[in-house]
């Protein structure tokens, strides 16, 4: 009896580690292709990878995605202040006031605007926005992604809000000073490292954000666009188009911008890292 | 609660961000609302039942890419089962030290990773894997099984689309799973081990504790799954042809917007249909995830003491 007990012991721990093997190498693989196939790519078209417009099918040199990286700092550039703000703020609103009847709406607002899919944000966003306005634009990618990042950013905000000891918030209050100073003065300064992490972690994520942008950003890859009312293009855009493309040429161009976005992304992940100990996604 | 004067003032300057939340979700409800209307009152059920894709003759019919929806989710969550306990036993039981946190390091790297990046590795990578290492397998071994009774042409189908989705899950259900699992006070895990229990029996009797947690994990994956486009797009390989076998290609009804959604102003009915599939996937997700949070919170406020 004791040696089937050790067997099953034996076997369970062959199978977790596995198991586990299986489940991490995926990881491992995907870091190692894309840095691979890509980085080759980005050397082989030097500097001119970041300044250069992209290849038409039949090119035998593989240009650049200036485009798509000027369209994704400027879309960037709106969306995350925007999520942040709103973030920020309904976070304050539904710690500091929790028994308001807005703040439990807001809360369940927030929170369920996650689960619905970014790829029905698109289609609201382009009928409400691109319609009207006849033309994609930078603005109304914009506003996509600030609504895809919004749940994402506000329960960073409220968790790293709430983790701060309620001694504080009574030491303050005995202070005398109002709840306005105490949220900016005594909550937001403890949990600064906590909130910058969780906004970076939401900078990750509207980057690297593509369905949102499918009816939003116009694609437009014929030049450098700075425009909000003008059509815009996106790495993770640029990627998705090229990477369904049959052409070889565009291939190699996917490859290089997803090496480009996963370097960014492994950026932040570290300085993140630097910040707090674990990240919570 | 009193409020002073100017704690009043706080709240009140709150209010115009607050309610621009709340525009945002109302706005975006009732725009899929009322674009899907149009659909529904001319085609009715027939939508449901059908699955052709021909806006020229205004026939359409979403049943093919529902079924994909749901289909690739169910394989998205088993592989999502299948990796993440394991995965969140060895992070917590079996790991110590450096390489534990290497450990977790990666898979929050994963979670966070742009799932387009996942895309391109899957359909250039693991699709060709699946079909020469799975597919091919299972159809040869086991073809009078209907689920395996294709050939795989090219393997780009609904399994591998469910399995690529379920690979880009396995970190958001594992940091689920792995969170639920550690805060079960130590006591149960000290009486386990107090009676002399080997770690695979500890581990047992530590999983039934948390399993309402674990089907939680797994429902708030499911909802993630079933609106994941970038990924399914790729592997899918968009066929609107239903059929009962996972290695065919099919479609998905995130697939299906981001194909065909572009050109469907150029059609009286196609944008409609787009936006009655969504909605009916949007209910479906939030339902399954509000019922998951619903699940996780009682279990907590349960066996975290």
């Amino acid at each position: 009896m004791y040696s089937g007990r050790r067997l099953k012991e034996a076997l369970f721990t062959v199978t977790i580690i596995t198991l586990s093997v299986a489940a991490i190498a995926p990881v491992l693989h995907i870091v190692y292709t894309v840095l691979v196939n890509g980085v080759s790519v980005i050397v082989k078209a030097g500097l001119r990878f970041f300044t250069d417009l992209p290849p038409t099918p039949g090119s035998a040199e593989v240009g650049g995605i200036a485009p798509a990286i000027a369209g994704t700092i400027l879309i960037t550039a709106i969306a995350f202040p925007l999520s942040v703000v709103l973030g920020l703020f309904s976070a304050i609103l539904t710690t500091e006031f929790p028994k308001n009847p807005l703040s439990l709406l807001v809360d369940t607002i927030a929170r369920s605007l996650a689960s619905v899919p970014t790829i029905a944000i698109s289609m609201v966003i382009y009928t409400v926005i691109v319609v009207p306005m006849r033309s994609f634009s930078a603005l109304a990618s914009a506003l996509a992604l600030t609504i895809v990042a919004l749940p994402y950013t506000y329960t960073y905000f409220s968790a790293a809000l709430r983790s701060v000891p309620a001694m504080y918030r009574e030491a303050a209050f005995s202070l005398g000073m109002s709840r306005w100073d105490t949220v900016t003065r005594v909550l937001i300064p403890i949990s600064r490292r906590i909130i910058a992490a969780g906004a970076l972690t939401t900078l990750a994520r509207i980057m690297g954000e593509t369905a949102a942008l499918l009816f939003t950003a116009g694609r437009f890859r014929g030049g450098v666009a700075i425009s909000l009312t003008a059509p815009v293009d996106a790495i993770p855009l640029l990627i998705f188009d090229y990477i369904l493309s049959p052409y070889e040429i565009w291939h190699e161009v996917a490859w290089g911008a997803s090496a480009l976005l996963l370097l960014s992304y492994l950026a932040i992940f570290m300085s993140v890292k630097l910040m707090v100990k674990e990240v919570k996604l | 609660m009193r409020l002073s004067k100017k704690d009043k003032l706080f709240l009140l300057s709150l209010l115009p961000l607050a309610t621009s939340v709340l525009a945002l979700l109302i706005l975006i409800i009732f725009a899929i609302l009322l674009r899907s209307l149009q659909a529904i009152n001319k085609f009715g059920l027939e939508l449901l039942v059908s699955s052709v894709w021909s806006p020229e003759q205004e026939i359409y019919g979403v049943l093919a890419p529902l079924i994909g929806s749901l289909a690739t989710s169910v394989i998205a969550t088993l592989t999502a089962l299948i990796l993440s306990i394991p995965l969140a036993i060895a992070a917590s039981e079996y790991l110590k030290g450096f390489i534990k946190n290497v450990f977790s390091s990666l898979i929050e790297l994963a979670g966070g990773m742009p799932t387009i990046i996942y895309a391109v590795w899957a359909s250039e990578y693991l699709v060709p894997f699946l079909k020469t290492y799975v597919m091919e397998p299972l159809h040869r071994l086991l073809p009078f099984i209907p689920l395996f009774s294709c050939k795989p042409i090219t393997g780009f189908s609904i399994f591998a689309a469910g399995v690529a989705i379920g690979i880009s899950v396995v970190p958001y259900v594992t940091a689920l799973i792995l969170e639920s699992y550690n805060s079960i006070p130590a006591m149960y895990k000290e009486a386990c081990y107090g009676i002399g229990a080997y770690r695979h029996e500890a581990v047992s009797i530590l999983l039934s504790l948390s399993r309402p947690a674990i089907v939680a994990s797994l429902l708030l994956g499911f909802a993630r799954a079933l609106g994941e486009t970038t990924i399914a797009v790729t592997t899918v390989g968009s066929s609107m042809y239903l059929s009962s076998c996972l290695f065919a290609p099919g479609y998905t009804v995130a697939a299906l917007i981001a194909t065909q959604f572009a050109n469907a102003n150029l059609y009286m009915y196609a944008e409609s249909v787009l936006y009655t599939a969504a909605l009916i996937v949007t209910v479906i997700a939030t339902i399954l995830s509000f019922y998951g949070s619903v699940i996780m919170v009682r279990w907590r406020s349960r066996i975290v003491v």
